[in-house]
């Protein structure tokens, strides 16, 4: 099969994290920095190398900023449920995931947390951030934005919100799911406190592990429990990033992780980033001549991340993505759990076909994907 | 003289580890069972040298100790 849905889960493993993750259940299986013994040890300073890359990668300061959870969904939860109390307020854009739409609906029934949505403008960065400000208001705590659309692929002015933020004594968190490891992201360059990672997609990890990337504390915890360390008080440690990492953590995954970064360090981000841009406009360009509907312009590596959404005239997103799939090829269609996006871009009621290519796709299976479009219309 | 700068957190003990190490230091992470009745399991960092010079080092990298074993 060409796989590519590469913005919901990297299809493609390579070989290194396999081996890493194999390696990691054969010969280092134990539970890190809980137990006393050589093999606890060794997998503590495992899982710290890999704190130290994914450090490095994203400008983060220091390693006890690193957090592992289950996935970026949990980790977005962990930083709203982190730092929001009754009465605070937070702003969105209008290409937010379900990942940060529903945890907030959660708390604003919950909590009485007040949010409120920014426009997005495909064409005018400058407009989206007056946007982002005319809503500051004198309860706004947060502002939290995706790296990149998901849908759309639209990339967000994160380095000009970064500042805003800083200006008026916010804090900036960005859902970093579809931009770590393709599209340069600095937390420092940027003003980014909270940064969450989706390791599955951009970092060809595997499933089950996601990041945290916290330069400021979390003060409300989702889950409590044992740490391996300061064992006798009987309170959760103040500390990232052992305060949210209670109970046994994704040994194998995390490996994995750190094995998707080497990866992705001995390509260079720009180099994948440029393949992939490269195979979404080949395919944009085909889909212009095709006449088919199209949300965003020609894709570029300053304006987007690499996908490609469209629709074909008379048929179903789903439609679509079935035919493709019965004819050997994975895309995503439908609304990709990103509804307030479809609502932006108008296509709430029929969702869009999504294409989203790695490194391991080629230009010979972006001519099979569009030989097949060709075909059915 | 063997000293244990007791961390909260193993993150915490390698990192200071670490950072010990780039200043100069013979530092080695253990874990700490010597102070169970007050903290409980955890981990340390074993320091030979000027054990105040590291603990400086350590506080103004924002290492939070939790206690110091002298032995």
């Amino acid at each position: 099969m060409i796989y590519l849905d590469n913005a919901a889960t990297g299809g493609r493993k390579p070989d290194s994290v396999k081996k890493a993750v194999n390696d990691t259940l054969s010969r280092l299986c134990a539970n890190p920095g809980h137990s006393g013994h050589r093999l606890s040890e060794t997998a503590a300073e495992a899982v710290f190398d890999v704190r130290s890359k994914i450090k490095k990668m994203v400008g983060a300061t220091s390693e006890t900023e690193v957090c592992f959870t289950q996935n970026c969904t949990h980790a977005i939860n962990v930083v709203l449920s982190g730092v929001l109390n009754s009465r605070d307020h937070v702003i969105i854009s209008s290409l937010e995931h379900n990942a940060v739409l529903r945890p907030l609906n959660y708390l604003k029934l919950r909590n009485n947390v007040e949010f409120d949505v920014a426009e997005v403008y495909d064409t005018d960065d400058e407009l989206t951030v007056r946007r982002i400000e005319k809503l500051i208001n004198k309860n706004t705590k947060l502002v939290l934005l995706t790296a990149a659309s998901n849908v759309t692929g639209k990339r967000l002015p994160l380095r000009s919100v970064g500042e805003l933020c800083r200006r008026n004594g916010i804090m900036f968190a960005v859902d970093g799911a579809q931009g770590v490891g393709v599209l340069p992201l600095d937390m420092n360059v940027m003003n980014i406190d909270y940064l969450c990672i989706a390791p599955h997609k951009g970092l060809y990890a595997p499933m089950g592990v996601g990041v945290l990337v916290a330069r400021k504390n979390i003060d409300n915890i989702l889950i409590s429990g044992g740490t391996g360390s300061d064992s006798a008080n009987p309170y959760q440690p103040e500390e990232l990033p052992e305060r949210i990492e209670s109970g046994t953590v994704n040994l194998p995954g995390i490996i994995g992780c750190g094995a998707g970064i080497d990866f992705v360090n001995s390509l260079g981000c720009e180099k994948i980033y440029k393949h992939e841009i490269d195979l979404c406009k080949e395919l944009y360009r085909e889909l212009v001549k095709m006449g088919a509907e199209l949300y965003s312009c020609a894709p570029d590596m300053y304006r987007y991340a690499p996908l490609v959404s469209f629709n074909l005239k008379g048929y179903g997103s789903d439609e679509v993505g079935n035919y493709l799939s019965k004819q050997g090829i994975a895309v995503r269609s439908g609304l990709h759990c990103a509804p307030l996006a479809h609502k932006s871009i108008g296509t709430l009621d029929r969702g869009t076909v999504r294409v989203s290519p790695s490194v391991y796709n080629s230009e010979n299976d972006i001519k099979k994907l569009i030989f097949l479009i060709k075909r059915l219309i | 003289m063997k000293n244990i700068i007791v961390t909260g957190t193993v993150t915490y003990a390698i990192r200071g580890r670490d950072i010990l190490r780039k200043n100069g230091f013979k530092a080695t992470v253990e874990r700490n069972s010597s102070g169970l009745g007050r903290h409980g399991c955890g981990y340390g960092i074993v320091v030979i040298g000027d054990i105040d010079n590291a603990l400086e080092i350590l506080k103004m990298n924002s290492i939070k100790i939790i206690d110091v074993n002298k032995k």
